[in-house]
């Protein structure tokens, strides 16, 4: 990866990112992996049933 | 969450026929917006015989699972539009919806395909998340709606 300098946080922000070459979902696969092996979690195993999103949110708050 | 799951996830949907439409972080990753997540959300045709088309991918992506039978069309089709299911894997969980609040179901989500190794997938188009999300309470939501009103110059009326 070539280096990029800048004479200022400024310039910094301004500059273009590299898009990546990896397709977004594949991107998107990686970057949920990383998260994982940053912060496991464990989950209850099963079905659980909800009256509507909210429901639904707010039981994954609470967990 | 792992890929080759998820890949055998979307792998047995398309294998079992079901007619679904991703619409959470996984639709936005399609979309080139991306952020983690611990779940694929999944809306779907609000049938008897599209949930067990459901029940049958998830047979084949789980083999075993006797949990899978606990999913039923009466619940989805009535009373609990939003099921929720932990795989046994433990890497991520799904969330099953036949409806989102009164306003959105299958029929109402535009959606195109996508392909990732050889699956084909559908996806909500950036402007049907965009409705979807900004009608949402979560502030995740908020900021996917932002994202997606930014980069794909989406108007209130999309």
């Amino acid at each position: 990866m070539r280096v990029q300098k800048f004479r200022s946080i400024q310039d910094m922000n301004l500059a273009p990112v590299s898009p990546s070459r990896r397709p977004d979902f594949e991107r998107f696969l990686r970057h949920c992996a990383q998260y994982w092996k940053i912060a496991p979690k464990v989950y209850p195993r099963g079905v659980f049933k909800f009256r509507s999103i909210e429901e639904a949110e707010k039981a994954r708050g609470s967990r | 969450m792992d890929r080759a799951e998820i890949i055998r996830v979307l792998r047995a949907f398309e294998a079992s026929g079901l007619e679904y439409v991703l619409i959470g972080a996984a639709a936005m990753g399609f979309h080139g917006l991306v952020r983690a997540t611990e779940d694929l959300d999944v809306l779907i045709r609000a049938t008897p015989e599209n949930v067990e088309r459901l029940r049958t991918a998830l047979r084949e992506a789980y083999e075993g699972d006797p949990h899978i039978e606990e999913i039923a069309a009466d619940d989805l089709l009535g009373e609990y539009p939003a099921v929720r299911y932990y795989p046994p894997t433990g890497d991520l969980y799904l969330d099953v919806l036949t409806r989102l609040g009164e306003a959105a179901r299958f029929e109402d989500v535009d959606a195109e395909t996508r392909e990732i190794e050889g699956t084909r997938v559908r996806v909500a188009t950036p402007a049907a998340l965009y409705r979807l999300k900004r009608a949402t309470v979560r502030a995740i939501d908020h900021q996917d709606a932002a994202a997606l009103r930014e980069r794909f110059n989406l108007k209130d009326d999309a």
